[in-house]
């Protein structure tokens, strides 16, 4: 299965594209390089989630350790493009209006 | 259509996809919606087209308790199956999954945060969440066998009167 995110960066800012299903099998692998992200001290992340098709508690985990790794070194990140299943399971939990979907 | 199709997987996270695309289109046959346009694949082939609310709620629920399977029952080692029976009908649909790993204490697991903001955001514990909330029914019963029983039905109106 191919990786389902990837990641450009275009001047300041540090682009990471979503594709496919972000779950429990694919989660451990973006974790990794969410690592390597906030060890940049990004001072502005972009996540696009419009071709995210399906997420689970581990893929919302994921996003959750990025957004505090970016915001504690003191970056800016916005989230942005959920829709459909994603959407709805942010919207359950309430983490819609943290990310500012 | 109150036929149950009944699946056998070994009990590790590579088997999961194939759960979940048999679960996903079973929701579909209670639900009616339509799968994804097949010009405009996604990258994923086993990614489905979850876009209807029913269809949401039925996977979104069956991917945190296969989860909770795989992870806390077996301990990710395997060593078990996981049995499941699906049987859509014409307004609801009913997944039992039975297991036969560790039970698990439902009990343990912590509420999500009231006051939800960046410092209280959680990175854990969110399935059993998702999966109670999305549901019209959850139930667990420790074994072994462990046996959960999950159940969505379709708001009134959007029952198809006639619907084969």
């Amino acid at each position: 299965m191919p990786v389902p995110f990837d990641v450009q960066h275009i001047n300041d800012e540090t682009r990471l594209t979503i594709r496919g299903s972000l779950d429990i099998n694919s989660a451990p692998a973006l974790a990794e390089e969410i690592d390597k992200i906030v060890a940049t001290r990004p001072t502005t992340v972009t996540v696009d989630l419009s071709s995210l098709d399906l997420i689970d508690s581990s893929g919302v985990a994921a996003l959750v350790k990025l957004y505090k790794g970016v915001r504690s070194a003191g970056g800016a990140i916005a989230i942005a493009g959920a829709r459909d299943q994603p959407l709805a399971i942010f919207k359950l939990l309430r983490m819609d209006k943290v990310f500012n979907l | 259509m109150a036929a149950t199709i009944r699946i056998s997987v070994p009990g590790t996270l590579r088997y999961r996809p194939i759960a979940v695309r048999a679960v996903a289109e079973a929701a579909r046959l209670v639900s009616a919606s339509s799968p994804r346009d097949p010009k405009n694949p996604t990258i994923d082939p086993l990614a489905h087209d979850v876009r209807h609310p029913f269809d949401t709620a039925v996977v979104s629920a069956f991917m945190e308790i296969f989860n909770n399977i795989a992870i806390h029952a077996y301990q990710r080692k395997g060593g078990g199956t996981i049995e499941i029976e699906i049987t859509p009908s014409k307004d609801a649909i009913v997944i039992e999954v039975k297991d036969d790993g560790r039970p698990f204490d439902i009990d343990d697991v912590a509420p999500l945060p009231t006051e939800l903001d960046e410092e209280t955001l959680p990175e854990g514990g969110m399935g059993i969440h998702i999966a109670k909330t999305m549901l019209d029914e959850m139930t667990y019963a420790p074994g072994p066998p462990n046996l959960w029983r999950l159940c969505k039905r379709l708001p009134a109106t959007q029952i198809s009167v006639g619907r084969s």
